[in-house]
């Protein structure tokens, strides 16, 4: 860990690097303790080119030397497959249940991303999660900052994690 | 909970000030706050996360008229489709909300950071915050018509 440089000195490039992995591995890591669905992590796009037809978004923002939001986008199927995984129990609707257990996923994976980015010397806090659910939202972030998306293959379909973030 | 309904007032100082100095849009409230908005629709939501000692949301939500309005009001103007520039305007005031709500929160001795703000649009969505919160939903009048602004702490 000595070896390891904070996070705002790092290069664009290296930063891009070190957080899609930080994601994949808070990400695996919630599946692995809470979800148990086999994932699998896909390729890390620039910009929000990853195709699905999304209908429940969970974000949480994040402030410190890493301000920034991070947003689980998931199709309506794979958010009711991942949600009943999670619950141990069939879910049917989009309804609170579902948005609570979503919520707690980014809440779990952000706090993943924290944990990483304290241990490479960064100062971060999580603010609190919130659930969006309808037809054809559209998102934004900051027009100035970075976006990286990590799509995730589970069985049920793909999910994708976004994080919307300017350093220093 | 007191100094949650001491910041209500404030919050909505800082609301009307905001929109005269910087939008130039006269605002008034619009009644008490409210309980739960139910599905938004043609809305768009501009927020900005807080985060530290204490955690929470500001939320300030415009139906799409208002938007524009706004907007055009920014950018000196006409701006007729919820574009970039809608988004970028809207997140800028959840922004300055924020910062206003950081301030006040602040004042008291808490220690708060902002996230981004970022924005959410489209023809029918529900929002809705997890966590033990207090929450809430002051309306206000625009020219354009009614929007909420939206206040999220974590309990």
């Amino acid at each position: 860990m000595s070896a390891v440089v904070a996070v705002p000195y790092l290069t664009d490039e290296e930063t891009v690097v070190q957080l899609d992995r930080f994601i994949i591995d808070a990400t695996t890591e919630v599946f692995a303790s809470m979800i148990f669905m086999d994932l699998v992590p896909g390729d890390v796009v620039g910009d929000g080119s990853v195709d699905l037809d999304v209908a429940i978004s969970s974000m949480i923002g994040l402030a410190g030397d890493l301000k920034g939001l991070l947003a689980v986008h998931c199709p309506r199927q794979v958010a009711l497959a991942v949600s009943g995984a999670m619950l141990g129990m069939e879910m049917k609707d989009l309804d609170d249940d579902v948005k609570d257990a979503l919520g707690e996923i980014a809440n779990m994976v952000a706090g993943g991303l924290k944990t990483s980015l304290v241990t490479a010397g960064s100062s971060v806090e999580l603010a609190i999660p919130t659930t969006v659910v309808g037809n054809s939202i559209r998102t934004s972030g900051f027009s100035g900052a970075s976006t990286l998306v990590v799509p995730f293959r589970v069985p049920d379909g793909t999910f994708a994690v976004e994080l919307n973030y300017v350093l220093g | 909970m007191s100094s949650f309904t001491e910041i209500v007032p404030k919050l909505i100082d800082a609301t009307t000030e905001i929109f005269t100095g910087m939008v130039m849009m006269d605002i008034s409230t619009a009644g008490e706050p409210v309980q739960e908005l139910g599905p938004l629709k043609d809305t768009i939501t501009g927020m900005v996360g807080l985060a530290g000692i204490h955690k929470g949301l500001v939320a300030v939500h415009f139906p799409y008229e208002v938007a524009l309005a706004i907007t055009s009001s920014f950018l000196g103007m006409d701006v007729d489709e919820v574009n970039e520039d809608v988004q970028d305007a809207v997140g800028e005031i959840a922004n300055m909300l924020g910062g206003n709500v950081k301030t006040l929160l602040s004042d008291r001795g808490r220690d708060i950071e902002l996230s981004l703000p970022s924005t959410i649009s489209g023809e029918e969505y529900n929002f809705s915050s997890q966590e033990q919160v207090d929450q809430v939903i002051l309306p206000f009048k625009a020219p354009a018509g009614v929007f909420h602004v939206e206040l999220e702490l974590e309990r």
